[in-house]
Formats: structure tokens, C-alpha cells, sequence
């Protein structure tokens, strides 16, 4: 009991960060079509300016500044350089951002070297909060659960609750009536990307002073997130958010159980050979598998569902 | 006695630019450095470039070697892909270099010690040396051991049993647990773990044993530290290296855990900045070098390359045995009065040099050095505070104690077969 409570609490606040990272790559998909390939460089670049602005000015300012800038510049990206290569179709659009995702990590080495910098979570929030079970989480930690629930409760109430995000989801399917009605389709569409990568800078203001911020941490990222919004379904914002907990409970729960096929099979009588090549198979245990197990999850789902779970249509 | 040293110089710049037709007959002894001078490992290969020219401009600046002879080093990246480095291997070798170093990433070494086994048994009288500077996998200085690979950093196993020793003196270790990484390198730092907690620190009872999947893959260490907390250990014995070990580290001190680290990577000087003043001192840090600015057994020569070191690059010296690898390389070269690799192998066989805390000693047997090593913690209070690039990190490393030399003995399964001399 002890350890399913522990398991679910850990595997929500693990979860949640992963919803961070991944509403802003759903959001830009399910609007634009764009899978875009430099998501997590944008997260890279969230958490780089973050810690060159809080060297100034502290962290409260960097948290609001960091993201904007971050959102200006996928906005001026969406402007001239995704918007021209929109007309030659997704695979165009693919390699862009593809590309883009090259230009930004060099261009981070470039100005901030090769090493890791020294962005680290703000004094006032490094605190103990409460503890459970003999851990304590500190104030920060909760901090970003609190930040992940309000993004997704704003998020989900600018798309279905007020006009703007009647005019964006009209334009993603109508784009032709929605622009003879007036409306300026390709500046909602600039709106949208710079949106996407602001929740993308959010996330890494929050996340690069836990996971280290170095011009490594994007590569590292850019698989997890993929996983989060083809399991969620793309372009669902609500998937996203369930696939996300999903991952970050089974994920956690895995690691606190030490149990291995070998166990298993002892249990129903079979022994395995001590010297044979499948020992090695059948003594991984589900901790040591456990940061594959999206992975795995994510290409039997696109066996099974193609359209994950939320999703509309197909990958 | 200043103006007498400046004229010695000027002396010697006249001289040697008179001396300038006939030396180019003297070709330079050129070294190959292959190293990731580009991605996102591109700072080793850089510092390691700059530890490199650091001591061949010393070399150059006092005469070089063999009466007038430069060492020249040729910069060849591998953009650390393995299948990059055999191929400027062959670059290297088609440029008619004799001398190659390398030293990040295991595998690349793996790589240049099967190629050079095959050419230099192909290409007799044309020999080429590996001085293997870093690649710590055991086995290379063991079976996969050759006459033209010696190896100027301890192995694995050697790190692992000099901790395991220092545990034993431990009195705050009694519960261990590990947690290393699941691909060759963390593998092998856990069966000699394994094998050498038991002969050396028999005293440690192991709690816990964990694999973890390697390079980032892990992005919350939580679940992992509630684990080593419910085990109830009070030391984690870690060859974790890069955001594998400080994640950890983080995950650990913002939950409040109280243990001690025992590493050789996790308190490296980019991953103390990583984690900051607060976590890094949260709890011990403790790995082990081969020396550190702040031991106070610096021999003064030693403090005075620190400052050159210092003033050169703007940043705090980390690592020794670039310097043990070029005062040995020298004597071997002045020793062997050729440039030849075969003689030059041969000078480098048993041969010993200064040390900081006292002689390291090249192996005959299978080429691996062998010096004492220290084991330090990260702390705030220091009296050189570690610089780099300029930024002072407000923290460095603290001497808890010495592995001797000869605690660093382990026999070797390496059968030579040594060329004709």
C-alpha cells in the first residue's frame, strides 16, 4: 500500500513534468500539422535563457521573461521560416524543423559552451515542504505540479471556452472560410507556434535546474515527448495529458519493483541455465527495463490504435 | 639574474632562427589527437587538446627532443562516432604519423587497439604507438593487452579497489548500495565492485544492486533514491558519470538523503557545477584523482604549473597524467635516442617519473602506469576554489586520504609478445 501511494504521488509529479514538455509539441500538431521536430530545443532554450536571465535579475522575473522570448522566437521562426516552406508540403516542414533543432544546439554551444552552466532551483523555493514515507519534496517540486495544472486548466479553457480558440480550431479544419470571414488565418497560425514553443520555454525554465541544463539536454528529451503525444494521440490535448501520468506512474512503479522473468519463472518451477545467454534476458528486472517501457508501449500502440488514445485520425 | 634568463632567451630565439635550414631537415615528432572536437562532448575533446599543447609548447619551449626535435600535435576529430575514429586512424597513419592519442570513450580505444594489432603486425618497421591517455576499460592493459598500447590512467578495476580500500578506513560505511550503468563501462565497474568489496571491504554489507539504462534516459531519480532510503544504506557506490550521476545526486539532496557518494566521475568539475554549491555539499561527494590544488602535499613545482595553468587558460589544472604521459614520452624519446616506436616502447618499460605524492611507475608486464591516487570530497571550504573559463565555482575538492601506489597493484592476465628490438 505503502509503495502504490508513493508510486501514484511520484508518478503524478514525474507525469506532470512530462505534460510541460509535451502540451506545447500536441498543441502545435493538433492545430498546425507541424510535427515539430525542434520541440525540445525550444525547451533548451527556455532553460538557457532562464539561467542567464535569473543571473540578472532573479528567477520570478526569468519565469515569465524566459518563456516570452522563447515564444517570440517560434513565432518569428513560424513567420519566415516554416510559413514558406508550409506550400512543399510536411516532409518539407519535417526536415525544417529538423534542421532548426541542429542550428539552435550548435548556436547554445556557441554562446554558452560545451559544459553544463550553473542554473539551480531559486532559494526561496528550497525548502522542505512535507515528507512521505521518510522522502521529503521540496516546496519547488510542488511549485511545478501547481504550474503543469494551471497550464493545462489554461490551455484547455482558451481552446474550448473563449473566441480565440474557436477561431484557431476553425482554422485548422476550415482555413479558407475561416479567412473569408475575416479572420487573419496566418497570424493565428504565427499565434500558435510561438504558444507552443513559450509552453515549451516554460517547461524548460522549470525542468532545466532539476535535469541540468547542457547543450545535451534537448537530444536527450526529444524521444520521451514524441512518445507522450503518439500515445496520447496527436494533437490531443487531453491525451497528452492522461498519456503523460500514465507514463510517469508505470514508469515509477516499475523502478520500486525488483521483479525479474527469472523470479517468475522460479516461481512455476523452470530454471535457467546460470552460464546460457537467455540468463541475461530473463534476470532483467522490471526496474532496469523500466525507461523503456514507453517505448515498447509506443510502438504496440501504433500497432493496435494508430490514432492513440484520444486521437482523431491516424499517424 | 632576470636579465641573464632573458638574455639566455634571445640567445636562443637568435640561434634558433639562424639554426632554421638546417632544422628542417628535423622533421617535428607529430602526435595524432583523436578526440570528439565536435557535439555535444566537444568540451573534453577541447580540454584535452588544451592539456596537450600545454605541455608540447613546454617540451618545444626547452629544446624539444632528440637535439631540436618539436612535438607537434595534429588535431583529428572523431565526433565521437568509433567508426569515426578508426577511420582518422587510417587518415593518421596515410599522413605518415607514428603517434596516436586517445583517451574519451572506451570503444573509440577498443577501436585503434584492433586496428594497430593487425597493421603493425602487417607493416613491420613501421610500427605505430598508442598512448592511451583515459579509456579505462580493464581488459586493454589484460588479454587485449599489445606492446605498442601503453595506458597513463588507471583502470577500473585499480579505481574500484583503491575506493573499496578507502571504504574499509571508512568509518561511516557499513550499508552499500549500487547503482551504475547498464552498458560496458558500468557493467564493469560493478563486477569489480563486487569483487573487490569483498576482498577490501569486507566490512560493507551490500543492500543494494541497480542498473539503470545510461546517458539521460533517466529524467527523475526519485523512485531510485526511495529505494536506496528503504534500504537503509549509508553509502552509494556509483561509477554513474554526465546527467546519470547528477540527476542522482539532485534527486537525492532535494528529498533529504543522507548519504555518502562513493565515485570516480560524479564529482568531476562540470558535474559540481551542474549541481550547484548547495547540492554538491548537501552530502560527501567522494571520488578519487590524481591530485587536486588543494591537497596540501603539492610539491611547489607542481603549484607552479597550476598558476602557469591557470594564467594560460583561465581555468583550474584537473587532471596530472597528461603531464606524467609528456615527461615520460620525452625521457623515452631522449632514452631511446630515436623516434623510433618500437625503441621508444621499449625506454617506456619500467620507467618511473615524478609524481605528486610520489613515483609513478610504467608496468612492464602490460604498460599500465601505476602512481597513488587521492581521494577527495566537494567542498565550499577550499583555498583554491575551482575556475573555469573564468567562472569560479565557489567550491573544489578536500584530501580525506592516499591510496599508495602499491595498493594499486593488480595482477595482470596480459601474455606480450614483444617485437625484436
Amino acid at each position: 500500500m505503502d509503495i502504490l501511494i508513493f508510486s501514484l504521488f511520484n508518478g503524478i509529479l514525474y507525469g506532470m513534468l512530462l505534460f510541460m514538455l509535451s502540451s506545447g509539441l500536441t498543441l502545435i500538431f493538433g492545430m498546425m500539422g507541424v510535427l515539430n521536430f525542434a520541440h525540445a530545443s525550444f525547451f533548451m532554450l527556455g532553460a538557457y535563457f532562464a539561467y542567464q536571465i535569473s543571473k540578472f535579475v532573479g528567477f520570478w522575473p526569468a519565469l515569465i521573461i524566459a518563456p516570452v522570448v522563447v515564444g517570440v522566437i517560434g513565432a518569428i521562426v513560424e513567420r519566415y521560416g516554416l510559413r514558406r516552406v508550409h506550400k512543399f508540403g510536411h516532409v518539407a516542414e519535417l526536415l525544417f524543423t529538423f534542421g532548426l533543432a541542429y542550428v539552435i544546439e550548435e548556436a547554445v554551444q556557441m554562446i554558452w559552451g560545451k559544459v553544463p552552466v550553473s542554473y539551480h532551483i531559486p532559494e526561496v523555493m528550497n525548502f522542505t515542504l512535507f515528507s512521505l514515507y521518510g522522502l521529503e519534496y521540496s516546496a519547488y517540486r510542488v511549485f511545478m505540479l501547481l504550474v503543469a495544472v494551471s497550464m493545462f486548466v489554461a490551455l484547455f479553457f482558451l481552446l474550448t471556452r473563449t473566441r480565440v480558440g474557436l477561431i484557431i480550431q476553425g482554422a485548422l479544419t476550415y482555413p479558407n472560410i475561416v479567412a473569408s470571414l475575416g479572420h487573419n488565418v496566418p497570424l493565428v497560425f504565427m499565434m500558435v507556434f510561438g504558444l507552443g514553443c513559450a509552453l515549451a520555454g516554460l517547461a524548460g525554465v522549470l525542468a532545466g535546474n532539476i535535469l541540468g541544463t547542457e547543450p545535451g539536454m534537448a537530444i536527450q528529451l526529444g524521444p520521451i515527448v514524441f512518445v507522450v503525444i503518439v500515445i496520447g494521440g496527436l494533437g490531443s490535448l487531453n491525451g497528452a495529458l492522461v498519456a503523460s501520468l500514465f507514463i510517469g506512474i508505470m514508469q515509477t512503479t516499475a523502478v520500486s519493483y525488483d521483479v525479474s522473468m527469472n523470479g517468475f519463472l522460479n516461481v512455476i518451477g523452470v530454471q535457467v541455465d546460470f552460464d546460457s545467454a537467455w540468463r541475461m534476458l530473463v534476470d532483467l528486472t522490471v526496474a532496469q527495463i523500466s525507461p523503456i517501457l514507453p517505448y515498447l508501449l509506443l510502438t504496440l500502440m501504433l500497432i493496435v490504435r494508430p490514432r492513440g488514445l484520444f486521437g482523431v485520425r491516424d499517424v | 639574474m632576470r636579465i641573464r634568463v632573458a638574455m639566455a632567451g634571445l640567445l636562443g630565439l637568435a640561434m634558433g632562427s639562424m639554426a632554421l635550414p638546417a632544422l628542417a631537415a628535423e622533421d617535428p615528432i607529430k602526435i595524432a589527437l583523436i578526440e570528439p572536437f565536435s557535439g555535444p562532448v566537444a568540451a573534453i575533446g577541447r580540454d584535452t587538446l588544451e592539456a596537450f599543447e600545454f605541455y608540447a609548447d613546454r617540451v618545444n619551449a626547452a629544446g624539444g627532443v632528440l637535439g631540436g626535435r618539436k612535438i607537434e600535435i595534429v588535431v583529428f576529430d572523431n565526433a565521437m562516432n568509433a567508426e569515426k575514429t578508426t577511420q582518422q586512424l587510417r587518415k593518421a597513419i596515410d599522413q605518415d604519423i607514428r603517434y596516436i592519442s586517445q583517451g574519451t570513450g572506451s570503444n573509440h580505444a577498443l577501436n585503434i587497439i584492433k586496428a594497430l594489432k593487425k597493421y603493425n603486425r602487417r607493416n613491420p618497421g613501421k610500427e605505430v604507438m598508442f598512448f592511451n591517455h583515459s579509456a579505462v576499460t580493464t581488459s586493454f592493459t589484460n588479454e587485449l593487452c599489445m606492446f605498442w598500447h601503453f595506458r597513463f590512467d588507471h583502470n577500473v578495476d585499480q579505481k574500484v579497489a583503491a575506493l573499496t580500500t578507502f571504504m574499509n578506513t571508512d568509518q561511516d560505511v557499513n550499508k552499500v548500495y549500487m547503482i551504475n550503468q547498464n552498458y560496458a563501462y558500468g557493467q564493469a565497474f560493478q563486477k569489480a565492485a563486487h569483487k573487490y568489496l569483498k576482498e577490501r571491504a569486507p566490512k560493507a554489507k551490500l543492500v543494494g544492486d541497480e542498473m539503470i539504462v545510461p546517458f539521460g534516459k533517466v529524467l527523475d531519480f526519485t523512485p531510485y533514491i526511495a529505494k536506496i532510503k528503504a534500504s537503509g544504506a549509508d553509502t552509494v557506490l556509483t561509477g554513474n558519470w554526465g546527467p546519470d550521476a547528477t540527476r542522482l545526486i539532485t534527486a537525492g539532496a532535494n528529498a533529504g538523503l543522507k548519504v555518502k557518494y562513493y565515485s570516480i566521475y560524479a564529482g568531476i568539475p562540470a558535474a559540481m557545477n551542474t549541481m550547484g554549491t548547495k547540492v554538491s555539499t548537501f552530502t560527501p561527494i567522494i571520488q578519487i584523482t590524481e591530485s587536486h590544488e588543494n591537497d596540501p602535499d603539492v610539491p611547489a613545482w607542481k603549484v607552479e604549473e597550476q598558476n602557469d595553468w591557470l594564467a594560460q587558460y583561465n581555468k583550474s589544472e584537473y587532471v596530472d597524467r597528461f603531464r606524467i604521459l609528456f615527461e615520460m614520452m620525452v625521457k623515452a624519446f631522449n632514452e631511446a635516442g630515436s623516434a623510433d616506436p618500437t625503441a621508444v616502447g621499449y625506454a617506456l618499460e619500467g620507467m618511473t617519473n615524478r609524481g605528486v605524492k610520489s613515483e609513478a611507475w610504467m608496468r612492464p608486464d602490460d604498460h599500465q602506469i601505476h602512481f597513488p591516487m587521492v581521494i577527495s570530497h566537494v567542498s565550499t571550504d577550499v583555498k583554491r576554489p575551482f575556475i573555469y573559463n573564468g567562472e569560479n565555482y565557489k567550491m573544489a575538492y578536500k584530501t580525506d586520504g592516499w591510496i599508495a601506489r602499491e595498493d594499486m597493484l593488480l595482477p595482470s592476465s596480459c601474455k606480450m609478445k614483444r617485437p625484436r628490438k
